[in-house]
């Protein structure tokens, strides 16, 4: 576990205190970042009660325990979205093949197209966590593409700049102007 | 069964079979009743036909033109059959694009290269039924001579170029005739992409058409295309003489590879090996030191690149230019690039009518440039990369990618398909290019670009024989063959530098088309040597 100005980060295998977590400003450990490890299953060691294992069910536990339960979601159909988006970086995004990476930016245009952020009107764990979920194969996309899944681009740009999101990872570049504006190449 | 028993089933047998005997003999008697009546009729129509065929000498297959004769009979162009002529009986030489038979008229079409009309011949006082028929039976692709009256039509006729007017066919005799099955289908060769899967009609496969380039070449794109490569080449040849240039030859069998060794092809020369040129470079500066300023020269190219991309050819057409200046290279670049917007606003002025018929087929963003013709320096094009996302070395080559992502930035920021990129790193240059004089990590070259892709890669040479000689040492080349290029600038040479495009790229991309062999005529790549 290391301690940053806006975070912190649990790499597997790591062992802390919850009161710790909580104590640091009083801000809620939302940027739980585990390394992309898909053979390994992240597992909370607590001193006063059983580990807890699974990325959804620790960010879930982490975040009650700070007291910032609107991160799950307000009414029992916001709740039920946000699970299902944590569910969907879980089963879906952790782990996929190369063959995949078109259907999951796919999915996720056509959803975003009318939306700012995955579940409701407000920043939610779904979007953090589809952000870390996302972000190695985003960095990775060239202009074109960037601008092909013009809604996941804009979604990711949004909360690419929360603070506290990012932290030590690289900033995606957004152009501001399409640039592939014709049909062909 | 008793003998009572076999012998009344033999009989009965008996009456079987003469039963079945009967019924065979009424089917062939049948049969023979129908095939005379038949023949009948047919000698009977014949007997019409030879009767009745009062225009039997108005139409019909003519003899081979062996030249016996010479009429002084004017052919009207297919261009020109417009309301004018309305009322005129004239004659046509054109191909049968297709024709379509409706009782007693037939419906032709007559394609003359870009340009078709529609013609009609009907049963009446000039034509028979049997006139009829056959026009209606001469295969597509024929060549025939018709002899007509233009009409106009009352409404216009959307599918021929000529819209105002139909021929009235008074005769009709085929020149030349086509065999009845084509190799591939006009009407497909011209089908823009999308259109044939959504109508589950077919487009034609490049390879297909490379391969019977002869009726490729006569669709209206492809003559389109090649007319407006014809006026490239005129242009360029115009705009450099009105400039003062001497336009000159140079070998294409040279001793030694002027771009590398690695993608040269090699000849047997008599008794030793001799290689086709990769590029007019050596000569071009050679006649520069030779006092003849500013030159240039258009011919084949070889480059033995087993690359199999839609932008490189095995032989292509350079148009190269090269020469002398008084004190710094940018008066080449500047007379370079004030030659290419001739070139943009000569196609511009005198061409659309190709641009247009390419267009219908592939529909593209008419070439945009700006006057006078942007200048980039290669560091600046590096920030907009990198502002982009993209992480690259300061020394480092563009890579085509980085290129055309280069080139859309480019549009959206300044709004032109054309522009130079100056001062390249040294590191990446031949031999010959000079260095910057200020900072040795880049030199004075350039290259520019068309819709984001490459079509000339120039500078100023090193015209100082020392200098020269240090550079191709530093480049591990072999001075021993490069001696007579060397020689060259030892007995006082002029400042110069120069460039050279493609000519197959540059049309390609001025139309906005996306595959080279699109614009070549008879295409040279790795796995193609034929037609």
């Amino acid at each position: 576990v290391s301690f940053g100005d806006e975070g912190c980060n649990l790499e597997t295998g790591d062992q802390y205190n919850t009161t710790d977590l909580l104590d640091f400003r009083g801000c809620v450990y939302i940027n739980v970042h585990f390394t992309f490890c898909p053979a390994q299953v992240p597992v909370l060691q607590r001193s006063n009660g059983p580990a807890l294992s699974g990325l959804v069910t620790i960010a879930t536990y982490l975040v009650r325990e700070a007291n910032r339960a609107e991160l799950l979601g307000e009414s029992a159909e916001h709740r039920a979205i946000v699970q299902q988006w944590l569910e969907y970086r879980v089963t879906k995004v952790d782990g996929c093949q190369k063959e995949d990476i078109k259907t999951i930016l796919k999915d996720l245009n056509t959803y975003l197209e009318d939306k700012v952020y995955l579940a409701g009107n407000q920043f939610t764990l779904a979007d953090t966590l589809m952000y870390y979920g996302i972000h190695h194969i985003i960095v990775d996309l060239a202009v074109q593409e960037k601008e092909k899944y013009v809604n996941v681009t804009r979604w990711f740009d949004h909360v690419q700049h929360y603070p506290g999101i990012r932290n030590h990872l690289p900033p995606v570049v957004v152009l501001k102007n399409r640039v592939y504006t014709g049909s062909h190449h | 069964m008793t003998k009572d028993g076999v012998q009344g089933a033999a009989e009965e047998t008996d009456q079987a079979q003469s039963k079945k005997g009967l019924k065979k003999q009424q089917k062939e008697a049948e049969k023979a009743a129908k095939k005379a009546e038949k023949q009948a009729k047919l000698a009977a129509d014949q007997q019409t036909t030879d009767e009745d065929d009062f225009a039997k000498d108005r139409y019909g297959v003519s003899p081979m033109v062996q030249s016996s004769q010479r009429l002084d009979r004017v052919l009207v162009r297919v261009q020109e059959l417009t309301l004018e002529k309305s009322d005129q009986l004239i004659w046509v030489r054109a191909r049968i694009h297709t024709s379509r038979a409706k009782g007693k008229q037939c419906f032709l079409v007559l394609r003359q290269q870009q340009f078709n009309v529609q013609a009609l011949v009907a049963v009446g006082e000039r034509a028979s039924k049997q006139m009829v028929k056959f026009a209606a039976n001469i295969n597509k692709e024929s060549i025939v001579d018709v002899e007509a009256v233009v009409r106009k039509v009352e409404q216009k006729i959307e599918s021929c170029s000529q819209q105002d007017v139909e021929l009235h066919v008074e005769r009709i005799f085929v020149i030349s005739q086509a065999e009845p099955r084509l190799p591939l289908q006009l009407e497909d060769c011209v089908r823009p992409e999308g259109e044939g899967d959504e109508d589950g009609r077919a487009t034609v496969n490049q390879d297909t058409r490379l391969d019977n380039r002869v009726i490729d070449l006569r669709t209206t794109t492809s003559q389109a295309i090649f007319r407006l490569q014809s006026g490239v080449c005129q242009l360029f040849r115009d705009t450099l003489m009105n400039k003062g240039f001497v336009e000159i030859q140079t070998p294409k069998i040279i001793s030694a590879a002027s771009e590398g060794g690695a993608n040269v092809f090699t000849v047997s020369y008599f008794k030793t090996s001799a290689y086709l040129a990769q590029s007019p470079q050596l000569y071009k500066q050679m006649c520069i030191c030779a006092d003849f300023d500013k030159v240039f020269c258009v011919g084949p190219v070889f480059r033995a690149e087993d690359s199999n991309t839609h932008r490189h050819l095995t032989e292509f057409v350079g148009l190269d230019i090269e020469l002398a200046f008084n004190y710094h290279y940018h008066e080449v670049i500047e007379s370079i690039t004030d030659t290419m917007v001739q070139i943009f606003k000569g196609l511009r002025d005198k061409f659309q009518t190709e641009i247009q018929t390419v267009g219908k087929q592939f529909p593209s963003e008419p070439f945009k440039f700006l006057e006078p013709t942007l200048r980039l320096e290669y560091q600046e094009g590096v920030a907009m990369l990198r502002e982009a996302g993209v992480e690259m070395g300061d020394e480092e080559d563009l890579s085509t990618p980085n290129e055309k992502l280069l080139g859309r930035l480019v549009k959206e920021k300044y709004d032109t398909d054309f522009y130079v990129l100056d001062k390249y790193p040294l590191a990446v240059r031949p031999f010959y290019t000079m260095p910057d004089p200020t900072d040795n990590k880049y030199s004075n070259s350039y290259d520019m670009f068309m819709r984001g892709e490459e079509i000339l890669s120039g500078a100023q040479r090193i015209h100082d024989a020392q200098l020269l000689t240090e550079r191709a040492i530093h480049h591990n080349i072999d001075l021993e063959k490069i001696k007579a290029y060397i020689d060259s600038f030892r007995f006082g040479a002029p400042p110069h530098g120069g460039g050279g495009i493609g000519l197959e790229r540059v049309c390609m991309l001025y139309l906005g088309l996306h595959n080279v062999r699109q614009t070549s005529m008879f295409p040279r790549d790795p796995k193609r040597l034929t037609p």
